[in-house]
């Protein structure tokens, strides 16, 4: 197990130092809750209700920007290579460096659409909904977006690809993920907290088959 | 050619494996390449891979690393087992990260080989770079950022190298010590394939010539 740690150290300092940690990701979130309000307008009873849909929807893309370089770096410089003769299997070695990236760039996401709850309106119970909803999904978010960043590695307008890729395979998370918040809005918390599980679920379920599909690409893209 | 074997680190004692190749063919995409290539390496072997620009050097190498799917033929690379974690790369590209230090990127590769850190700074010394190492690749030239890879090479501590165009960026001085460091691992049964179009002065290196190119 030593080895995946060491990946995973390596890949959160990577993305810590040179990706310039979470401001990125973070930024993009911000920019988004914040143009909410600006764009629909500022009555409470809207935003109140918009809240939710609006922080998952900015998480989603705030993550697809976490997409963009995850593996197209590691293509261009030759560490692909280096990567697929370690003595790591490559699924496991996927994961370690999906995830290593995610918690140094996403998380503070979570607290962001907490953060961003607060401001439309939402009440304690609701934003601690959202914010454990958004934790429960960015796990999944985080290994689709890396999927579509391995598949498209190398590619010319990758981001294009990656946007493609990977928001189809997005959305059952967005949609448990958003669903979360809108049930404890409805004043119904059971169902709140069973979606909150459905998210974790995905996120679980997407653990342990998406490294093998990273695999995979990275694999197709040494070719 | 003298080999400062004095300056090199202690690293544990590499397996002897060889590798053999039989009627191997070559393919890129649709395209073959070459076909009946053969050869045979036994430990402290080196060969050149020699021929013209297409004429599949780099298709073998990436081929005997599994980069490549085989097209037809044997590769026997090792005895057993993941024939991935005997062999150290070196490709057109150095594998560094640009804002990674030389102590970090080394410390990581040597790690996940199961090698201690004390292995990097005499390897460094050796390359002439030992100062550089608290330095990023990003401020680096090209021939000292091809050294660091070397250095990877060797921390690593597989039997089988294959390099890819090594001595690019190389300069005089930096071709030296790439024949040192090849002649040490060498020294210690290992196996060198090099892809080269400048004239590398190998003892005893076998050469493979692939010929013309497409």
């Amino acid at each position: 197990m030593t080895g995946f740690w060491r990946i995973l150290g390596r890949e959160a300092g990577l993305a810590w130092a040179g990706g310039g940690g979470a401001a990125g990701p973070t930024a993009f979130f911000l920019a988004c809750i914040t143009l909410g309000p600006l764009a629909i307008g500022a009555e409470s009873e809207t935003l109140v209700s918009v809240g939710p849909g609006i922080m998952g929807i900015s998480a989603l893309l705030a993550v697809l920007q976490f997409g963009e370089r995850s593996f197209a770096d590691d293509f261009f410089d030759g560490t692909l290579e280096l990567y697929a003769l370690s003595n790591i299997s490559l699924p496991v070695l996927a994961f370690a460096k999906v995830m290593g990236q995610a918690l140094a760039t996403l998380w503070a996401l979570p607290l962001i659409g907490a953060l961003g709850g607060m401001m439309y309106g939402l009440n304690a119970g609701e934003v601690l909904v959202v914010f454990c909803g958004l934790s429960a999904a960015i796990p999944a978010l985080a290994l689709v977006a890396g999927f579509a960043s391995a598949l498209s590695a190398g590619v010319r307008r990758g981001g294009l690809l990656i946007s493609l890729i990977a928001i189809p395979m997005m959305i059952p998370v967005l949609v448990f993920a958003a669903g979360a918040g809108r049930a404890a809005l409805d004043g119904d918390y059971d169902r709140a907290w069973a979606t909150v599980l459905l998210t974790l679920a995905v996120s679980l379920g997407t653990m342990a088959l998406m490294p093998f599909g990273i695999a995979a690409a990275m694999r197709s893209r040494l070719g | 050619m003298p080999v400062e074997t004095a300056s090199m680190p202690d690293l544990s004692d590499l397996e002897a494996h060889s590798l053999s190749v039989s009627q191997l063919t070559l393919k890129r995409g649709e395209f073959v390449l070459r076909e009946d290539i053969s050869f045979t390496l036994n430990p402290g072997d080196a060969l050149f891979l020699t021929g013209r620009n297409g004429s599949g050097k780099t298709t073998l190498l990436r081929t005997l690393a599994g980069f490549l799917p085989q097209a037809g033929g044997e590769i026997a690379l090792g005895k057993d087992g993941d024939p991935a974690e005997l062999i150290a790369w070196l490709g057109h590209t150095d594998g560094l990260k640009p804002n990674e230090t030389l102590r970090k990127s080394l410390r990581f590769w040597a790690g996940l080989a199961g090698q201690p850190g004390s292995v990097i700074m005499p390897v460094l010394k050796a390359l002439d770079i030992g100062h550089l190492i608290d330095r990023p690749p990003a401020r680096l030239s090209r021939g000292q950022q091809r050294r660091g890879a070397m250095a990877r090479l060797a921390v690593m501590n597989r039997p089988f190298w294959l390099m890819d165009e090594p001595a690019g960026p190389l300069d005089r001085a930096g071709r030296e010590r790439l024949g040192e460091l090849v002649a040490w691992h060498r020294g210690r049964g290992g196996i060198v394939l090099a892809a080269t179009h400048q004239d590398l002065d190998w003892p005893g290196a076998q050469r493979l010539e692939l010929g013309g190119g497409l």
